[in-house]
């Protein structure tokens, strides 16, 4: 290893505080490591071998450097030797990572062996200058009729879903990965931030049996994964968005194809922050977070970005703490994104999922300009109906159904039906529903609406709009449960 | 902080709601009192008046008024709805054209009179056409105006172009009990109703001057109009109970939310209270 070698002549230091997963470290004075650079420790205390690396997050002064721990700091004492790398994480980057599952330090950790690479790449990068930046707005059709009609995805943009524990954000996203990425040519990196280790299993066995389109090769074959989950240590929680990010941009850059980007769970990166952030010796700010909470959010959102280059489509899943979306952590991701999808909880109680928010979700092309008239009417008009039926509720739960108007009943009515019909059966939730997935398609998701806006379908009972694709499935299964009575 | 208001704004439009439903249930238990007198009083005279027929029948006179008499066919039936002029009544209305419009469909070509603006606007929306609306009775319906009405029933029966007359309303059995009904006031089937085998066994002898035709010439026109001011009275009457129900319910609901809403301000106030006091302790903390 000449490069230890050289490393260690020149700049190595010592452990001088431990605070939790920050410690300090202190240089000689002419020879501090620049900030985030990596230092790592590679010692034996007392028989038990610890490896851990840091990051270099501020200069205190006196030649110390104070910095966050990548991995656990158990174990660790004081006059350690931190020798500094003199250049901040990287990882390997390139063909070689596809199929593959990384930590965040871009070491694998499928257990099948050393990643041939060519390249690294640092995870701390620019985000791209203004002028590369590419300005085409396209919608993405997902077949998720909700998706598409209320809250187009667009392609080379930014989509997030919003949600409080438990309301299906997971499930979403591997839809979305499900749909997209085995309909899609490109490639597809996948962040596992802070959550389970054990959904990440899952997606990635799940990954390696999808197969892509018609073709015999999986899903995993074109896919990357980084994880960095719950039972890692801040630090790690913290960069490893930045680290799959890398691997992504790698694929913009030099390939030039369409990449997506999955990122499960975003709040946990601003999480992670808040948890470091004290013992870096910042003073908490609203809610307890981070002072830097925007910039730090600000610094990873912006890379996820196209370029004149190629396009990176990403997806994230941000946790809304306690319902609650005017918690710092949610607002500040919000203000990035193109499409916003709110799941919602009174939605799910009801036991209609997706549990989309249809009011509250919205998305930067839902514009006549881009999705065209037709379209923009229609979701608009679904958006009326059920801002007047939530309007009403209050008035039914107390006075009842009878003593609206007869123009506020026809709405309640079709309300009721159209929220029903903005559920749909998922390909990944198959052994929950026991129903077949349905991919509807974006022209019959406009139509379908429209019809029941129209009031095409206010003969059919409400409970035949539950978990079907177009219109016509509707119908069919109305005249399924009345053969069935 | 935005949570928190949002839910005052909503618990002032509900306790608004409630101060109105609540107002409307006492104002509804005054009216149900003095309607409840009046068909009381009603249902005396026209329980009366019943019998008097009913031994009418019984004389076995050999004449038959025009109105006793059933017509052929029943290509001219008339189809009467007593719905209110005011909502907040619960199913009221609803009940009552539930029992009309099953008519509707049954008798296929008919005229249709509706009284109460309510009726008016739900049946219109249905696209059933209305040959004639009335909007005048209110919850003391007087008996010259029913009378009008009776008066027009009993020409064009007279006349022949009147086959059968139905009225559909809230019948009024007694304050925790009514039903929608359909009833045929014309023709006359039988004016004594149940009361007839009753009478006959009182067996009173009339003695009939100047004659029974003549008596019966007046009588049964007059005990038509009665029970069909009866059917009025008994609608409203019907219509002060529902609505008594109708706004206690709704009342009750409104307090059940106030309570809902209430308990999650406090929450969320709280919550908010301890959210900027740990900011507060925790930036002091950070500062030492």
């Amino acid at each position: 290893m000449a490069t230890a070698d050289a490393t260690t002549a020149t700049n190595a230091g010592k452990i001088t505080q431990i605070i939790g997963s920050t410690f300090d470290a202190e240089f000689p004075e002419d020879s501090l490591p620049e900030i985030y650079n990596a230092l790592q420790i590679d010692e034996t205390v007392k028989g038990v071998h610890i490896q851990v690396t840091g990051e270099v997050q501020q200069h205190l002064g006196g030649g110390r450097v104070r910095c966050v721990a990548l991995g656990s700091t158990d174990g660790m004492v004081r006059a350690m030797r931190a020798v500094d790398t003199g250049k901040s994480v990287s990882v390997p980057v390139g063909k070689g990572t596809l199929g593959r599952v990384f930590n965040l330090l871009g070491d694998p950790i499928d257990g099948r062996g050393d990643v041939p690479h060519d390249e690294r790449w640092p995870i701390h990068r620019d985000p791209p200058p203004l002028d590369t930046l590419s300005a085409k707005t396209e919608i993405f059709e997902t077949g998720i009729k909700v998706v598409d009609l209320l809250t187009p995805f667009v392609r080379g943009g930014k989509a997030g879903l919003f949600g409080g524990a438990g309301l299906g954000k997971t499930v979403i996203l591997t839809e979305l990965i499900a749909r997209i990425a085995s309909a899609h040519g490109g490639y597809s990196v996948f962040a596992g931030v802070g959550e389970r280790t054990r959904e990440g299993n899952d997606l990635w066995l799940e990954m390696q049996e999808t197969k892509i389109g018609t073709t015999d090769r999986s899903v995993i074959e074109q896919t990357c994964m980084v994880f960095g989950q719950m039972n890692e240590p801040p630090g790690a929680r913290l960069r490893v968005a930045l680290s799959a990010l890398t691997m992504a941009e790698w694929f913009r850059e030099t390939t030039g194809t369409d990449t997506l980007l999955f990122v499960d769970n975003i709040f946990r990166f601003s999480q992670a922050g808040s948890e470091v952030s004290a013992l870096l010796g910042r003073m908490p700010s609203a809610v307890g977070y981070q002072p830097t909470l925007g910039t730090e959010l600000g610094e990873l959102q912006e890379r996820i970005t196209s370029t004149t280059d190629g396009a990176i489509t990403s997806v994230q899943a941000v946790y809304v703490p306690a319902d609650d979306p005017t918690d710092p952590a949610p607002a500040t991701a919000f203000s990035h994104l193109d499409a916003f999808i709110y799941l919602e909880r009174r939605i799910s109680e009801k036991g209609i999922y997706p549990a989309i928010d249809p009011l509250a979700s919205s998305s930067r092309i839902l514009d006549p300009q881009y999705v065209g008239d037709r379209h923009y009417g229609v979701a608009r008009r679904v958006q009326e109906i059920l801002q007047r039926y939530r309007e009403l509720q209050d008035i039914i739960a107390i006075l009842g159904v009878d003593e609206l108007s007869e123009d506020d009943k026809q709405v309640v009515h079709r309300a009721r039906r159209i929220e029903r019909f903005l559920s749909q059966p998922f390909l990944v939730a198959e052994v929950f529903t026991g129903k077949e997935g349905k991919i509807t398609p974006l022209e019959d998701t406009v139509r379908s609406f429209e019809e029941i806006c129209d009031g095409k379908w206010d003969h059919l009972p409400e409970a035949a709009f539950m978990y079907v694709g177009a219109i016509e499935e509707a119908d069919e299964q109305a005249r399924k449960m009345q053969s069935g009575d | 902080m935005a949570k928190a208001r949002a839910l005052v704004k909503r618990l002032k439009a509900v306790r608004n709601i409630r101060k109105i439903t609540r107002t409307m249930e006492l104002i509804a238990t005054g009216r149900f009192k003095r309607a409840m007198d009046r068909a009381t009083d009603a249902a005396a005279y026209t329980q009366k008046i019943s019998e008097i027929v009913a031994d009418l029948a019984g004389a076995n006179l050999q004449f038959s008024h025009p109105l006793l008499q059933a017509h052929d066919d029943e290509n001219n039936s008339i189809l009467l709805v007593l719905c209110s002029n005011r909502g907040f009544c619960g199913g009221y209305n609803g009940g009552v054209l539930r029992r009309a419009t099953a008519r509707i469909r049954e008798a296929g070509n008919i005229a249709v009179e509706i009284s109460g603006k309510r009726g008016i606007k739900l049946l219109t929306v249905q696209k059933y056409e209305l040959s004639e609306t009335y909007t005048q009775f209110e919850d003391k319906p007087t008996f010259d105006e029913v009378n009008e009405l009776a008066t027009r029933y009993i020409d064009l029966y007279c006349r022949g172009e009147l086959d059968r007359l139905d009225v559909a309303y809230m019948q009024f059995e007694s304050s925790s009990r009514q039903k929608p009904v359909l009833e045929t006031l014309l023709p006359i089937g039988s004016l004594g109703g149940d009361d007839e085998i009753a009478s006959a066994e009182r067996a009173v002898e009339y003695e009939f001057l100047p004659s029974g035709e003549e008596i019966l010439e007046e009588i049964v026109p007059a005990a038509f109009r009665a029970r069909l001011f009866k059917c009025f009275l008994d609608a409203a009457v019907s219509e002060q109970i529902f609505r008594m129900v109708a706004m206690k319910g709704a009342t009750e609901n409104a307090d059940d939310m106030i309570g809902n809403l209430s308990q999650k301000y406090n929450r969320a106030r709280q919550t908010q209270i301890t959210s900027e006091l740990s900011e507060i302790i925790g930036g002091a903390a950070a500062l030492e």
